[in-house]
Order: C-alpha cells, then structure tokens, then sequence
C-alpha cells in the first residue's frame, strides 16, 4: 500500500491544520471495485508528488471519518484545499475523472 | 518477442484461470490479462457452497486457490484493461487501456458480466450517495436505515436478505404477481420468511430521488400505472447482468442481441483461433463449476489449434518442396473433384510439389489470409512465398502444363 493510511487524529492534521491540497480515499478491504480504484491512485500518486496529496482511510477502522462525512458506500474520493471539503467522485471512477479534477482543485 | 504469447485469456475470474491452468500444464506460454481482482466476481462472494470438494469456502480463498493453482503452472498475469483487439489475422492482436500491445496465437475470451444499469433519474448522480450495487461492500453504511432492493433474482433477494443485518427494514420492488419472485424456492421461502423484508408487487422504479443523498424513489405500478413515492436512505439495483463484452464489438465476433458469445462444444467462436468460456458465452448456468468446466475445454482446443498452426508454419512455409495450398469445401462438389484430380497429377508426376489440403470450414484464417473466396482454388507457395495461383481447370493437360 503506497498511499498513506490516516485515521482520524492525522486526517486532522493533514486536512484542517496543514490544509494540504489532496485526496483522501475512503475504502474496505471486502470491497472489488476498491480494489480497482485504490491501485488506480497508486499508480497516479507519484506523478504528483509534492503537489497533491495522496491517502487512504479505511471505513471499518475509522467509523467515525465516514459518518462525519455521512458516506452511503465505498469507494469514495473526497478532496480538500484549503482545509476545505472540494467535492467528491464516488463509485468505479476513471483515472481521467480523478486528474480533471485535481486540476480543478488546483485551480490549473 | 516479449509481447508475444502463445495463449491469451482476457479475464481472470474462474473460467479463465481455469483456462490458464490448463494452458500453462500443456506448457503453452499463457497470460492472463485481468482488470480488477483476481477471481472476478466469484472474488465478490462470501460463500460459496456449491463448489465440488469445498463444503463451504468463501469466494476470494476460493479464487485464491485458482491463482496459485495457476502459477504453479508458471502463467503470466497482467493487471489491465483490453480496450480493443484485432482478430482479423493469425496473430491476433490485443491493446490494453494503457497502450500496451501483446499478441498471441489464440486467445481465450472469459471477461464474464457487470451489473445491468437501468439509465433512470438519480441512478447515475447519486452513485455512492446511496445507489449501490454491492451488498458486501455497501450495506453497513445503511446501519439502522431504510433500504430498497429493485430485483427479485437469487442476487436480488439473498443480497437483500445480507442487507437485513444492517437496515432496519428492506423493501423488495417486484415486477411480478404477489408472491412471484425470480430466486429459487429456498431463498424466497426465507425472505418471506424474514421480518425486516417487504415486497412491492408488480412495480418497477423510475426515479431515486434525493439531492446530495437519496431521500426516496418513484415507484410505478405496472397494473394501474400510478406512480407513488417512498422514502428510503439507500437503493440497490440487481436488475440482472450484461456481458462484458462491448470492447469487442468491431472485432467481427459473433455475438447475441444482448452481448453474449455463441460458442459450439469447443467454445470456439465464429472467428478461428478465438474461444469464449464462463459467463460471457451464451449458456445455461452460470456458475464457478461451469466457468471452469469451459475453461479446461477451451485450453485443450486451443492447444490443438496452436499445434496445427507450428505444423503449418514450420512444414508448409519451411518445406524444401513447392506447396500447393488446395482449398477445398466438402459442400462443393467441383472442389472435391478437383482435389482427386489433382492429387492423382501430383502422385503420378514426381517429387516438386507437396499438397496441403485446406478445408474453407474449418481453416478460416488461413482462407481469410490468401482471400480465397470460391472453391476449388490453389495457391502455389515457394518457402511460404507465394509464387502464383492455378486456374483449377478440370482438363488434366492444362492443369499440368500450369505446374511444369
Ligand atoms: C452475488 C453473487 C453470488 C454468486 N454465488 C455463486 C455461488 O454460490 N456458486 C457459484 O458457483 N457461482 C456463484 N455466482 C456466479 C459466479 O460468480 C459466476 O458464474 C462466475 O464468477 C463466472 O466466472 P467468469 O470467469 O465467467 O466471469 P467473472 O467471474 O465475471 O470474471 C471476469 C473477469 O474478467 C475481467 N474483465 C472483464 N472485461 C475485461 C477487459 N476488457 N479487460 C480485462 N479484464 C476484463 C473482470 O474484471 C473479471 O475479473 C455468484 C455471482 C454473484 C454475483
């Protein structure tokens, strides 16, 4: 897994305190098109070392993250700017989908 | 080539790692070319009990032991997806989503089905926001909620019945008559069984409803055409399945009306070369124990295809003699008139030529390759070069004056 894994004491930190532009996946292990979009991002990840930041929540480990968001399913990749919430693509997305809109977020 | 195989399977859910088991023990270099997990969707199942030898095994241990089985037997694995292929010739020819191009002798087509999508108001944007098709993935988000199940097949009911663990109610929307679902008895006893189920007859959905989530769906009834609306925080759609085999669609393989592949006892395809196995070929049931069961059949058939192409190309277009290339058809009876005729020239008149009889229904590419069209017809071939054409006349003279 080369995305890193936040619980919710990091997704704090790296959201709100350092307002770090990026995308948090929110994911299960039992889940097959998670376990398409997740190598999907891992793939795309270096290419924006640096830039935009890459992580992984797991839903049965931190409860408290997906309902705080009230996410009705996984996968789900929610991204920030700013330590604000830009919006979400949910379900088998395509990588094209998941670069148009870090583009967007980044306002290039 | 690096690139080049002689057996490709395109999926690798459990018909084709089967294939691949049985490609990889008759040591023919086999890739596998999967997108998404390995098992497909045998890999989405909790259990599975039907599998001869496991009493109960969950479906991704189940599809685990598939992929060693089939490592063990030293086959490749590539994790993409193939966008397009080109099967007009005896290499054929598969791309992948990210450019790659691999090609093989024959290849093996198992890429199984995806869930139906019914195209309705709200399905689409309120995907992962309470439009789900995944029971395993999805149900426990909906802790304590309201769920609808649109469907009344095995998927539809057992999938809705898993959902119960978590809902605090599940309502089933049914085409049918009170009473009539789609799964077997089993399970429609026991979801009649069950208290957080409901059923709405003779209904469909033609909306789910809601802004940032869903709030509700629109159900039409079938018999009195009203439409009414109930409230729920999740919808699941197992409204049957498609085969995935859309990529394929100007590849000049045959398929059925809805996508699926009609395939004869070899699981070979109108196309030579090319089979089909598991779920995407047209079937009775589909189940693992039948994805496998096609798998091995077509590997076996492919071998023997693999076989007669080394023998063509390492006789016909290495061979010290002329070839003559004799295209024949047992329905035309001039063809096979002209065959004995032939042959009769060749035995009599000494060592230059060698025949090699091709017949139009069975040896597609190789007709496909030299255009043949009508039959008889005969390509003279000098080391695999071809050299001219006969005009297959029935006058003896003039045939061998064309060969001297
Ligand atoms: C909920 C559920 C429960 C089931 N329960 C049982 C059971 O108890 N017992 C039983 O025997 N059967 C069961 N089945 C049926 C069984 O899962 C299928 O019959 C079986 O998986 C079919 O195998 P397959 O190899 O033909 O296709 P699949 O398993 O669908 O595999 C196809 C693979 O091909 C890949 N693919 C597709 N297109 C491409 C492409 N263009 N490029 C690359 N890869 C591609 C897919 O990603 C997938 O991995 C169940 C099915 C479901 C949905």
């Amino acid at each position: 897994m080369s995305l890193q894994q936040l619980n919710s004491t990091g997704f704090e930190e790296i959201i709100y305190d350092n307002c770090e532009p990026c995308l948090v996946i929110f994911s299960k292990k039992e889940c097959h098109v998670c376990k398409e979009v997740v190598p999907m991002l891992e793939e795309l990840k270096p290419q924006y070392d640096g830039k935009f930041g890459f992580y992984y929540v797991d839903v049965e480990e931190d409860k408290e993250l997906f309902q705080r968001f009230s996410l009705k399913g996984v996968p789900q990749i929610l991204f920030f700017n700013n330590g604000e919430y830009q919006g979400k693509l949910a379900g088998k997305v395509e990588e094209e989908s998941v670069e148009e809109k870090i583009a967007e977020v980044l306002g290039v | 080539m690096a690139n080049s195989y002689d057996l490709i399977i395109i999926g690798g859910g459990p018909a084709g790692l089967s294939a691949a088991i049985y490609g990889g023990r008759a040591k023919l270099k086999t890739l596998v070319i999967n997108k998404g997990t390995i098992g497909g969707l045998a890999d989405t199942t909790r259990e599975i009990v039907n599998y001869p030898g496991y009493i109960q095994v969950s479906g991704p241990d189940l599809m685990k032991d598939f992929k060693k089985h089939a490592e063990h037997f030293n086959v490749e694995f590539l994790k993409e997806e193939v966008v397009s292929v080109d099967f007009s010739q005896e290499e054929k020819i598969i791309r992948t989503k990210k450019g790659k191009e691999l090609s093989a002798k024959a290849v093996i087509l198992a890429c199984g089905s995806e869930p139906r999508i019914l195209n309705i108001p709200g399905e689409k944007t309120l995907r992962g926001s309470g439009v789900a098709y995944c029971a395993t993935c999805d149900a426990e988000f909906f802790e304590g909620e309201d769920v609808v199940v649109v469907g009344s097949g095995d998927q539809a009911i057992e999938e809705g019945m898993y959902i119960t663990k978590f809902a605090r109610k599940v309502t089933v929307i049914v085409l049918h008559d009170e009473g009539v679902l789609d799964c077997n008895k089993v399970s429609a006893e026991r979801a009649f069984n069950n208290e957080k189920m409901e059923f709405i007859w003779n209904s469909t959905i033609e909306a789910v409803l809601g802004e940032e989530n869903v709030e509700g769906v629109k159900i039409k009834n079938l018999k009195t055409g009203g439409s009414s609306e109930l409230t729920c925080q999740g919808v699941f759609f197992f409204v049957g399945m498609i085969p995935s085999t859309h990529f394929l669609k100007d590849s000049g393989l045959e398929t059925d009306t809805r996508g699926y592949i009609p395939v004869n006892e070899g699981m070979e395809t109108n196309l030579e070369g090319i089979y089909a196995v598991g779920d995407n070929r047209v079937k009775y049931l589909r189940q693992v124990v039948s994805a496998a069961g096609d798998g091995a059949t077509a590997a076996v058939v492919a071998e023997r295809y693999i076989e007669e192409l080394n023998y063509f190309n390492s006789n016909i277009i290495q061979s010290d003699k002329k070839i003559l290339l004799l295209f024949f058809n047992v329905l035309v009876n001039e063809s096979l008139e002209f065959s004995t005729l032939l042959e009769g020239l060749i035995s009599e008149n000494g060592d230059e030529y060698k025949i090699f009889k091709v017949d139009m229904a069975t040896k597609k590419s190789l007709a496909g390759k030299y255009q043949i069209e009508k039959v008889p017809a005969v390509v003279v071939l000098d080391k695999g070069e071809e050299v001219k054409r006969l005009d297959c006349s029935m006058d003896k003279e003039q045939l061998k004056s064309q060969l001297s």
